[in-house]
């Protein structure tokens, strides 16, 4: 197992596993686009496997409409 | 009579490219004289109002609103063509894609997926980061405005799980030949790069896969990763991780300057790896360095540098010809000093509209050996920061993917709108001399930057000839034969236009300080090979 003895992450020394990101420079990435649809079109153009989350913000409640709630819970 | 009408959609939010496309086919509709629909933010707003867009509707709606700006020849047509947006609206524009609303259920019933390309609004990056980081997946956050300490809190947590996290702020990154988000289809080969900068990535790939060398992975880190803040964190995973890596031989460092220790940190791992390496810290100094590193580690200050240094420590039978490709050929000098001649006395300003911001700043740091005054949004010194960045004043160097310029809106790289506006007003200065443009190709960019500016162009030098003067416009294009837009077509097409193609930006900074110091010779390219390319280590 490659290890790398970290100083910057951490005063404390540990072991840091390097395995998982070798896995993924060596195979062809399998990919999730969160966000925008252009890119995870692009990567399909390119014939890469890619799946797409069609990624929405959370409702925003009305100002007031939270000062109520705000009051009451 | 024309009218302009304005819809607003609380609350609705569609993505900006997606927006951009909207718009493109709205303004082609019967009836319809200009639109553009957009989400509400003060940028976006702002853009309504010098197009003459804007009604008080539009201009009292927030940035999480939706606003569908008409300009409509007759008021009769308007639910037609609403009818038509709505459609458009609710539309997802691809139907070939996978596209699933639940990101849990998504990952549950797709096991096999292992990156994810994150490009939510910066306030949200966070939550759906560590929850991805959760899962196991190595991440490329494109999102820009994200909290530092955010950058720092999720890098750490990438570390600790061994998994990579390239940005935020990430435009590009090239992972066993795929492109990530804006990229360029490149050979692969022994070349490793760790870049702080998207289209520091893209430039070097494209001039290494020009002179015959390949690129294994390109991994961006995020124009953050090498400050104080960041302390280096991903840059030095990613050192760890290229020199296990097979397909690797020679790594290429690139970032804007870092901070000192952090610098020291980088120079301290790599003297104690085993790979070749080369830094170049876009103008940053030159560091001494331990003799015996000497073959092994070398440095560069721009671009253009760095490429021909990975030539010399890793191919030094190549690097003849590859300086020779990278060079401004006789051809292109003449070419050169004969657009210069044409020039009158008063024409003296450079103007540098960039979509790429490294290479806008690559193009500062050569300009400012020659010139004097370089104003910018992103400045190399403070007092020299424009005080309107819509308005360019002496030499002026834009970047246009600034945040200033995008918020709520799609990248410069594929949305051309605000460059070509500015083209017309750069060239409509009676004081300017040469403007510069970048064209990046590849994937996620715009399927055709040449001939979405090309109207700009011509008015542009209709505007300088109809005035009795004549404008020099220098390109660069960053791409290949093999990316989607073919890198010879769109040069082509610009050489049509008028316009003189240099083979790097460096070489593009450096023929617009020969033409605007009126000192277009050999000398001057001596000096600039003196000082940028060959740095004599």
């Amino acid at each position: 197992m490659s290890v790398w003895r970290d100083s910057v992450v951490s005063k404390e020394s540990r072991e840091i596993n390097i395995d998982k990101a070798l896995q993924l420079l060596r195979s062809r990435p399998r990919v999730i686009g969160i966000g925008l649809e252009h890119f995870s079109r692009e990567l399909k153009r390119q014939g890469v496997r890619v799946i797409h989350v069609n990624w929405q913000p959370r409702p925003r409640l009305e100002k007031d409409l939270e000062d109520i709630l705000s009051k009451i819970l | 009579m024309p009218r302009i009408v304005n819809i607003v959609k609380k609350g609705l939010y569609r993505d900006s490219v997606h927006l951009l496309h909207i718009s493109d086919h709205v303004r082609r509709l019967d009836g319809v004289l200009n639109a553009m629909i957009a989400m509400g933010t003060k940028l976006n707003k702002e853009i309504l109002a010098r197009e003459g867009l804007l009604s008080s509707e539009g201009s009292d709606a927030g940035e999480n609103d939706l606003i569908i700006a008409l300009k409509i020849s007759d008021l009769a047509d308007l639910n037609v063509i609403l009818a038509k947006v709505e459609d458009l609206l609710s539309k997802t524009p691809t139907q070939d894609l996978e596209i699933y609303s639940d990101l849990d259920y998504a990952l549950d019933t797709n096991r096999d997926i292992n990156l994810a390309l994150v490009s939510v609004p910066g306030q949200y990056a966070k939550e759906v980061v560590m929850k991805l980081l959760d899962r196991g997946l190595h991440i490329h956050l494109f999102s820009d405005h994200v909290p530092i300490e955010h950058e720092v809190e999720m890098k750490r947590y990438a570390i600790e799980k061994g998994l990579l996290l390239m940005g935020p702020e990430a435009g590009t990154s090239i992972i066993s030949g795929v492109a990530i988000a804006f990229a360029n289809q490149v050979r692969r080969g022994p070349v490793g790069i760790i870049s702080a900068s998207g289209t520091g990535l893209q430039e070097v790939s494209i001039l290494l896969h020009r002179i015959g060398l390949g690129i294994s992975h390109g991994i961006g880190v995020g124009g953050r990763d090498l400050s104080k803040e960041v302390g280096g964190i991903m840059t030095l995973f990613s050192i760890d991780v290229l020199e296990r890596d097979d397909m690797t031989e020679v790594i290429i460092i690139i970032s804007k300057p870092p901070s000192k220790e952090v610098i020291e940190r980088v120079l301290d791992r790599i003297s104690r790896g085993e790979k070749r390496y080369v830094t170049c810290f876009v103008g940053g100094d030159i560091v001494d360095l331990d003799p015996r590193l000497k073959g092994r580690i070398s440095q560069a200050k721009t671009l253009h540098g760095a490429v021909l240094e990975t030539v010399k420590i890793y191919r030094p039978d190549l690097y003849r010809d590859a300086y020779n490709k990278l060079w401004i050929e006789d051809r292109l000098l003449v070419e050169i000093s004969e657009a210069t001649s044409r020039l009158r006395e008063d024409q003296r300003y450079i103007r540098g509209l960039f979509t790429g911001g490294t290479l806008a700043y690559e193009a500062m740091l050569i300009l400012s050996e020659y010139v004097r005054d370089i104003y910018s949004n992103t400045p190399l010194k403070e007092d020299q920061r424009l005080l309107d960045p819509w308005r360019s004043v002496g030499n002026t160097i834009i970047d246009l993917g600034g945040g200033e310029f995008t918020e709520g809106r799609a990248h410069p790289m594929i949305d051309p709108g605000i460059r070509v506006m500015r083209i017309i007003e750069e060239a409509s200065d009676p004081e300017v001399a040469v403007i510069m443009l970048d064209f990046v190709l590849g994937y996620g960019a715009h399927p055709d930057p040449v001939g979405v500016h090309a109207d700009a162009i011509k008015r542009a030098i209709n505007i300088a000839r109809s005035s009795g003067r004549d404008l020099v416009i220098l390109a660069h294009v960053v791409g290949s034969e093999e990316d989607p837009q073919i890198a010879s077509a769109q040069e082509d097409m610009l050489r049509k236009l008028g316009v003189i193609v240099l083979p790097t930006n460096a070489t593009m900074a450096v023929s617009a300080a020969m033409i605007a110091s009126r000192r277009a010779d050999q000398k001057l390219l001596l000096d600039f090979q003196r000082k940028f390319i060959e740095i004599g280590l």
